[in-house]
């Protein structure tokens, strides 16, 4: 795991089912999803990290249309979740009812997982701790 | 220092809504006439222009626009440049041209923006519109416009309480300020409870949270002090302007319940102009969804943050209010063809600064803030205006 990361490596490992974060090589921040630069001290020296999986809920939608893409997939949750190492990712929810929304509590502890789709697309996705 | 330097003379938008048959170069070229010949500026003052459209390379299949709808509009040969910042074109492309006459490099300019988006189905400009999102990271994911929005709204009920209710209730305003503007792609008032239908686009946003696809252009020219004369006993002076960037993912950001870029922009404009939100007589808003104007009028600070809700329920905000927000019926009613939407902003302010908005016109009216922001929020143009003799 010494090698630059790359963004293509990045969102493979995520369809590998393998996710990996960014981590500043000089001061340790973990940054996902990548930036070509750190958001603590600028610099663009990176290497990968692994991560916890565990996370809390920040924020989340429920999709009901979508471009024909997902539109088979609605109604689905995007979350926003704050990994244990302090960087937030955008996500797939899982576990939960998308017609239920309201029972979902910001702040619930979550954990890493995928979701598979049809077409053999993998999401990078959170579910109940 | 305010700016001194840049006058609106004239300004005008074409009807935004589904504008059947009419195409990109033909809206265009409408609103243009209208700010021009028809307002008494000769195309042939015209130095260059500026012209903001998002999309329509995905829209109708069209790149390098600018010439092409120059030339269309019976004026090619002079410089003339295509800005892109998703929503916000409309607002950069007038930014870019202030630092054009401030500069003193032209005396007499154009702004327009335009879009035709009701040429591909719904889920094709759905798309489209996504392009302004984070591609790799977000939008691949599924994340729409309207989730992003959705995201926020969450947060924002979350941390102040802010309900479905308090969101149906700017769509409400928003139809009634519209139901008077004949420009308007809905000229309908809605009941609360209309507004309130379940239809959920994504939730909590409901179909009447959002604002709608539309086809529309406007334009409006920009000149010198000394040059405004000859066309005009009473410009409108921008005195102040800001922009700022933010982080395109939703992730990246500590705080949803608020737009960075908005605020930031919204320092450097009040800053720029020497004034303050107290000073501003009524305000038009990037209300592409009835959250991202409570949050907007927060952002810009006329109100605090978590209580920009409670200003719409009290009516604050209504044409009528202490300070009115859309006073023709913002994004939300009166449509949204992103591109233009930006440079329609500064149409509506310069009629409700001059005294000319009809039923729509506000008491109070020297004075004012417009707010465009793009996309995810990632780009933000703030703009005060005064009129001149005020
Ligand atoms: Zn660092």
């Amino acid at each position: 795991m010494s090698e630059k990361p790359t963004v293509e490596e990045y969102l493979k490992n995520i369809q590998d089912s393998q996710f990996k974060a960014y981590k500043c090589v000089d001061c340790g921040m973990v940054i996902a999803p990548p930036s070509g630069s750190c958001y603590g001290c600028g610099s663009s020296k990176m290497e990968w990290a692994n991560v916890s999986g565990k996370g809390k809920l920040v924020s989340f939608t429920v999709i009901h249309i979508a471009p024909d893409e997902f539109a088979e997939e609605t109604p689905y949750y995007i979350a926003i979740v704050e990994l244990a190492e302090g960087t937030r990712v955008s996500a797939r929810l899982l576990g939960y009812d998308p017609l239920k929304p309201e029972e979902v509590k910001l702040g619930s502890d979550v954990k890493l997982d995928y979701e598979d789709t049809e077409s053999g697309k993998k999401y990078l996705a959170f579910k109940p701790a | 220092m305010p700016l001194d330097n840049s006058n609106i003379v004239s300004a005008a938008q074409t009807k935004f809504g589904a504008l059947k048959g009419v195409t990109l170069r033909e809206m265009f070229s409408e609103a243009v006439d209208k700010a021009t010949v028809d307002a008494g500026v000769p195309k042939k003052d015209i130095q260059a222009a500026f012209i903001g459209s998002f999309i329509p390379e995905m829209l109708v299949h069209q790149g390098h626009t600018a010439p092409l709808l120059m030339d269309f509009a019976g004026m090619k040969g002079i410089p003339a440049t295509r800005h892109e910042d998703a929503c916000a074109a409309g607002a950069t492309a007038l930014r870019a041209a202030v630092m054009a006459i401030e500069s003193g490099m032209y005396d007499t300019v154009l702004v327009a923006g335009v879009e035709k988006m009701t040429s591909v189905s719904t889920n094709k400009a759905t798309e489209a519109l996504a392009a302004a999102a984070d591609d790799e990271f977000e939008s691949s994911m599924g994340l729409t416009f309207p989730g992003v929005f959705g995201i926020a709204a969450v947060a924002h009920m979350q941390k102040y309480g802010t309900t479905e209710e308090d969101m149906a209730r700017v769509a409400v305003k928003a139809h009634k300020n519209a139901s008077t503007n004949p420009l308007a792609q809905f000229q309908k008032e809605i009941s609360l409870e209309k507004a309130m239908t379940p239809r959920y686009i994504a939730w909590p946003l409901k179909l009447f949270d959002c604002s709608p696809i539309s086809d529309g252009a406007a334009a409006l020219v920009l000149t010198s002090t000394e040059k405004a004369k000859q066309y005009t006993d009473l410009p409108v002076k921008i005195t102040g302007t800001g922009q700022a960037s933010a982080s395109m993912n939703l992730c990246d950001r500590d705080d949803l319940t608020s737009f960075s870029a908005s605020v930031d922009a919204s320092r450097t404009a009040y800053k720029m102009a020497g004034l303050e939100a107290k000073d501003m007589d009524f305000a038009v808003v990037h209300d592409c969804f009835t959250i991202a104007e409570i949050i907007a009028s927060e952002d810009i600070g006329f109100f605090k943050p978590g209580e920009g809700a409670k200003a719409v329920n009290d009516g604050v905000t209504a044409r009528d209010g202490d300070k009115p927000i859309n006073p023709m019926g913002g994004l939300k009613a009166v449509g949204h063809p992103v591109g233009a939407t930006g440079v329609k902003q500064a149409v509506v302010l310069y009629r409700e600064l001059l005294g000319d908005a009809g039923p729509n016109q506000v008491s109070k009216h020297d004075t004012a803030i417009m707010h465009n922001f793009g996309g995810t929020g990632a780009t933000a143009v703030v703009n005060i205006m005064r009129r001149a003799d005020a």
